[in-house]
């Protein structure tokens, strides 16, 4: 059997959270979650190279989703991004501009959004074969 | 030397640790928290934290300057670009390039300046007014404000598109009463700093006494009003006094001093009226209780001068403050003075607009 792939999630509502949470470990992932971007970067400095794909709320207290995917980007390239928004097009023309992978608009399916996260992990694990 | 961020409370404990996985990242961050909390010792600890702390760190006060003189000092101007522009001069947008460029009380920036800033932030270019050349820029920029943006926004006097794109590092600073743990430490750093200034000045260190009434005020004006405490402190060496004197927030509990001559004084005995009206005056400038040797001493016209100018000045201000809801530049405008010399004297008197 294959590592499950593992995956971050960051949203300051902490209802959307842990749904994110139960639906994708029921999907078989192994999921650690976040509050906002600075308890996030927390995380990933302490296990970079453990996540696969990082999923972001976007307007978020201390460092938004914004500022995380910059920071992502530049210091752990090979992670997948998705960016969610629920605040209109500002925040998601920003995290395309900070060259999130993905941006999506709330309300958000979440078979929908697995879909999307599968996606970008076999692309990366194609690339890493290639 | 810029400022150490000072306190052992929860939220300036992670403000320090968010400063530091934040200051080499160079992404935009906006500073907010009442007047007077610290956000320039924030933005200052963020710069010298970064690998920029070699180059400049400019700062700018957007609402103490009218819109067009902001706009030639944040951009600069070419040689004739208006009447007066004798020569070239660079603006801050090029002196702070490869540095940091602190942009204080930015929800007070013009609407039109806002979406040139907004310009900037986005293309990493500007240009000098008169001149059609773009220039590029690398500036880190922090900005700071004590209005609430997102309120400002939905007035229409703040960009929407602006906000998101400075607030992509937020940090707030929460006012001193509600962290008041950290007062003990601000008191003794502070403390310790004016006596290094002016080691002549024999102000005493607050016993645990004086440290557990401080710790109780509310401090309206935040860190600065408690720094401004402990400077007169350092001349007058009576915290009774000092205490005393704390504007307080509930009309029920005015200082003494300011009714015992104005309501209290009917109740007195006639006789001693005059006398005691003018002990009353005087003794709100100098201390009456000390030998006559020392009083003569302390009794300067010139200093007093100043010190009833001072009390005075601060309630007129304070008055009309009040009558034109705190919109400053109207209050300028009706006490005859410049914008400028109002945000000096209400920072010097240590004047704030009340909490909303």
């Amino acid at each position: 059997m294959e590592d499950p792939s593992r995956l971050l999630i960051v949203d300051d509502n902490e209802d959307i959270l842990s749904t994110f949470y139960e639906f994708f470990n029921s999907m078989g992932y192994e999921v650690k979650t976040a509050v906002d971007g600075f308890a996030a970067l927390k995380l990933l400095r302490d296990k970079s190279n453990f996540f696969d794909c990082l999923i972001t709320d976007l307007v978020m207290p201390n460092i938004s989703g914004v500022g995380l995917i910059s920071i992502v980007k530049k210091e752990y390239p090979h992670l997948k991004i998705i960016a969610m928004t629920g605040y209109g097009d500002q925040p998601g023309a920003l995290a395309s501009e900070a060259e999130a992978d993905v941006v999506l608009f709330k309300p958000i399916d979440l078979f929908k959004i697995e879909n999307t996260v599968a996606e970008l992990i076999n692309q990366a694990k194609d690339n890493k074969k290639k | 030397m810029s400022t150490p961020l000072i306190g052992v409370s929860k939220s300036i404990l992670k403000i320090k640790e968010l400063i530091n996985h934040v200051a080499n990242t160079c992404l935009n961050v906006l500073i907010t928290g009442e007047t007077g909390v610290g956000k320039e010792v924030v933005a200052q600890n963020l710069y010298t934290e970064s690998a920029r702390s070699t180059k400049n760190f400019v700062k700018i006060n957007c609402a103490a300057l009218p819109e067009t003189l902001l706009e030639s000092e944040l951009f600069g101007y070419e040689k004739g670009a208006f009447t007066g522009a004798h020569r070239k001069r660079p603006g801050k947008f090029q002196t702070a390039d490869k540095g940091v460029l602190f942009l204080d009380e930015i929800g007070d920036m013009p609407m039109a300046l806002q979406s040139k800033m907004l310009h900037v932030l986005q293309s990493g270019e500007f240009s000098p007014l008169g001149s059609d050349q773009e220039f590029k820029t690398d500036v880190w920029v922090i900005a700071a404000t004590n209005h609430n943006l997102e309120e400002s926004i939905y007035k229409k006097t703040f960009r929407e598109d602006l906000f998101y794109r400075l607030n992509i590092i937020k940090i707030d600073v929460p006012p001193l009463r509600e962290r008041k743990e950290d007062i003990p430490s601000l008191l003794e750093y502070y403390y310790r700093l004016y006596k290094s200034e002016y080691p002549d000045n024999h102000g005493s260190k607050p016993d645990s006494d004086i440290v557990a009434k401080l710790c109780n005020y509310p401090w309206p004006g935040n860190v600065r009003q408690l720094q401004n405490c402990i400077k007169k402190q350092m001349i007058l060496n009576s915290w009774a006094k000092i205490i005393e004197e704390l504007p307080q927030e509930h009309p029920e509990s005015v200082p003494q001093i300011e009714t015992d001559n104005r309501m209290n004084g009917a109740s007195r005995p006639k006789i001693n009226e005059m006398n005691d009206d003018r002990t009353s005056i005087i003794s709100k400038f100098v201390d009456l209780s000390t030998s006559s040797e020392k009083l003569f001493e302390d009794i300067s016209l010139k200093k007093i001068k100043k010190l009833a100018a001072d009390r005075v000045e601060k309630e007129v201000i304070l008055f009309v403050l009040e009558k034109v809801g705190w919109n400053r530049s109207r209050a300028a405008k009706i006490l005859k003075i410049s914008y400028k010399t109002l945000l000096y004297k209400m920072n010097e008197f240590d004047i704030s607009p009340p909490v909303k």
